[in-house]
């Protein structure tokens, strides 16, 4: 079967028992060897999607393809995965090495102890944890653990391994650093991940592809920077990105984009960009804060409410129509609190709405 | 200079009052078995005996067959631990970790045969038993007790402690239900299981009115029905009924005194954490 579909889910559906439709008819696919990110808020689907491909819960509807091969009847056991849980769950009565050499021990793919031990050892020392064998899980720090949860994922050597928010019971540094060696352990091992995470600077960071849900639906299935640079909707466009996108409630009119403030000339943006042709109405404009920037000749006067310090940049708060909205700008420059300015966007770079969350700029 | 702290003080001195009002029956038991038979019946009454009478445990070995009785109470109480505890393990990890139909309806029921009490059903039990022709066998007196709901919700409720996700990994790891239970479930619940295995034990040892319906003969005599026999048969030789008492008690006492640590951390439950 084609590389290009090594897992493949075809119109998944879950309603919960209580009524609640967790997936609504989702389909994706994944390519042999990606790391994937499953990306979305809190309750959102995505813990929902891993737990029917482990096969630890079962879909309402729709079908899960493993290298071409349905699973949806097969056992979790049976379908050469490995799970990292969010909270790790070692088995904690047992020493490192008994919990990564517990695949190995039980069930069908029982090996012998010896065998078992120098399996375990291999993993044990691709994931650094040789020297702990002998430790209790709760003798261990987080990252420790996290790397134990990751070795006993894959001695049992998945086919696909699959990861539910692995990095959030860490603390911000140790995340980072975890997040770079969970990317390059998989890759040397070449396995097919699916890292399930609502924080979307990681996703950005290690994934392959992104899918981007709300819902229970696919918001967007595309390449890290594409969900920058052409949001599929109004969603994605707030989601992703910090800070967070500023939206402009406006209305085309005459030829003209019209805000409180500001108004551009439709024949100013780039036609190519129009994904169809708009009528006359309401619509919301959205530009990232760095796209929007102090320039003497701007069309948007404003007046800086508060300025904040994050590392290298800083971010200018003004209130437009009632609502804030942020402009990025350089550390160094010479923009005080009560500062009144102009600011100017880069016309390719702003994105329309309809008022359902089309994107049709 | 320390100032001496009066609530502090008053708080001890009222423990002390209440631990030697409970602990006085026990301790006069002992000493008691250890009197000759005026002391145990003089007034005022005497506490500590001049001569030490071991001569009274001999006499009551002597006078009824108390190692048959131990040895029958301690083959039942055995029987009664091992198999409720084996079946209350399986129960419990059944309706913890086991999705079925009508596994609500199920809890329901058990949950409300739990709060029917045991002497309702006592005579219900007894005719079983009678027709089954089990009277006088360590199976009519083992029976109704090889299944506990009490014990398997005190182990559902340990069980539940257990994040539901060491079932998870261990089912994706490739382990079965029962390899699952033995290697996992049964060593992070070992607090848990000893409780239940200790209270079955004790309650086994010190059933009283079920053997007394089930056995007439002397040889498949408990100790407790044994101990009021001997009441009667030693007739007004209170020293003697209280060293039958004390040998009726003394095992369970040590088995308190040897689990003590464990006892209450089953009963306070906290050895789950880390």
């Amino acid at each position: 079967m084609g590389n290009d579909k090594f897992v493949e889910v075809k119109n998944l559906k879950k309603v919960y028992n209580n009524g609640h439709e967790a997936i609504k008819d989702v389909s994706f696919s994944v390519k042999k060897g990606d790391l994937v990110c499953l990306l979305g808020p809190s309750g959102c689907g995505k813990t929902t999607i891993l737990n029917i491909l482990a096969g630890l819960l079962s879909p309402t509807s729709g079908d899960i393809l493993f290298d071409g091969k349905s699973v949806v009847k097969t056992a979790p056991k049976d379908r050469h995965i490995g799970y990292v849980f969010q909270n790790y769950s070692l088995y904690p009565h047992m020493s490192v090495l008994q919990n990564v050499m517990f695949p190995l021990v039980v069930g069908k793919n029982k090996k012998p102890k010896a065998e078992a031990k120098k399996i375990a050892e291999k993993y044990m020392k691709l994931a650094q944890i040789s020297d702990l064998a002998d430790q209790r899980p709760h003798n261990l720090s987080g990252g420790q653990q996290q790397r134990v949860a990751i070795a006993r994922a894959l001695v049992g050597e998945p086919k696909i391994l699959l990861m539910d928010e692995p990095l959030s019971n860490l603390d911000a540094r140790l995340r980072l650093k975890i997040r770079e060696e969970i990317r390059s352990l998989v890759k040397e091992v070449g396995i097919t991940t699916l890292f399930v995470t609502h924080d979307q600077e990681e996703a950005l960071s290690i994934g392959d592809k992104i899918i981007l849900f709300n819902d229970g639906v696919i918001q967007q299935d595309d390449l890290g920077q594409n969900f920058y640079l052409k949001p599929n909707n109004y969603f994605v466009a707030n989601f992703v990105g910090n800070p967070v996108i500023d939206n402009f409630k406006v209305k085309k009119d005459d030829g003209k984009i019209k805000a409180k403030d500001f108004e551009i000339n439709v024949d100013d943006l780039d036609q190519d960009r129009f994904k169809r042709e708009i009528p006359d109405g309401d619509y919301i404009l959205s530009v990232r804060p760095e796209n929007i920037l102090p320039d003497e000749n701007g069309g948007l006067p404003v007046h800086v409410d508060d300025i904040e310090l994050i590392g290298r940049e800083r971010i200018l708060k003004f209130e437009h129509d009632g609502k804030q909205a942020r402009s990025l700008v350089d550390l160094e420059a010479p923009i005080k609190v009560g500062d009144d300015i102009k600011l100017k966007m880069r016309l390719d770079r702003i994105f329309l709405f309809t008022p359902d969350g089309e994107r049709v700029y | 200079m320390k100032r001496i702290r009066w609530g502090v003080v008053l708080g001890y001195i009222i423990l002390v009052i209440f631990a030697i009002i409970t602990v006085f029956p026990f301790i006069y038991m002992i000493l008691g078995g250890l009197m000759s038979f005026q002391e145990t019946t003089s007034i005022p009454p005497t506490i500590i005996p001049k001569h030490f009478e071991w001569g009274n445990y001999a006499k009551v070995f002597a006078q009824a067959p108390f190692a048959r009785y131990f040895f029958n109470t301690f083959v039942t109480a055995s029987i009664t631990t091992i198999v409720s505890l084996f079946n209350s393990l399986l129960g419990a990890f059944a309706m913890v970790n086991l999705q079925f139909k009508g596994k609500r309806f199920i809890q329901i029921i058990l949950l409300s045969l739990l709060m029917v009490p045991g002497e309702v059903i006592i005579f219900t039990n007894y005719n079983t038993i009678a027709r089954m022709g089990l009277l006088n066998t360590y199976i009519g007196l083992v029976l109704p007790f090889l299944t506990s709901i009490f014990y398997m919700y005190y182990l559902q409720s340990y069980f539940g402690s257990i994040s539901s996700t060491i079932y998870k990994a261990a089912m994706i790891d490739g382990a079965s239900d029962w390899e699952y239970i033995w290697k996992i479930l049964v060593p992070m619940s070992k607090g848990g299981l000893f409780t239940v295995g200790l209270l079955s034990f004790i309650s086994g040892w010190n059933s009283f009115l079920w053997p007394l319906l089930v056995t007439n003969e002397d040889s498949m005599r408990l100790l407790n029905n044994g101990l009021s026999a001997f009441a009667s048969d030693a007739g007004s030789e209170t020293q003697l009924q209280l060293a039958a008492a004390t040998l009726t008690v003394l095992p369970i006492l040590i088995l308190y005194l040897i689990f003590r640590k464990q006892i209450i951390r089953g009963v306070v439950r906290n050895d789950l954490k880390g």
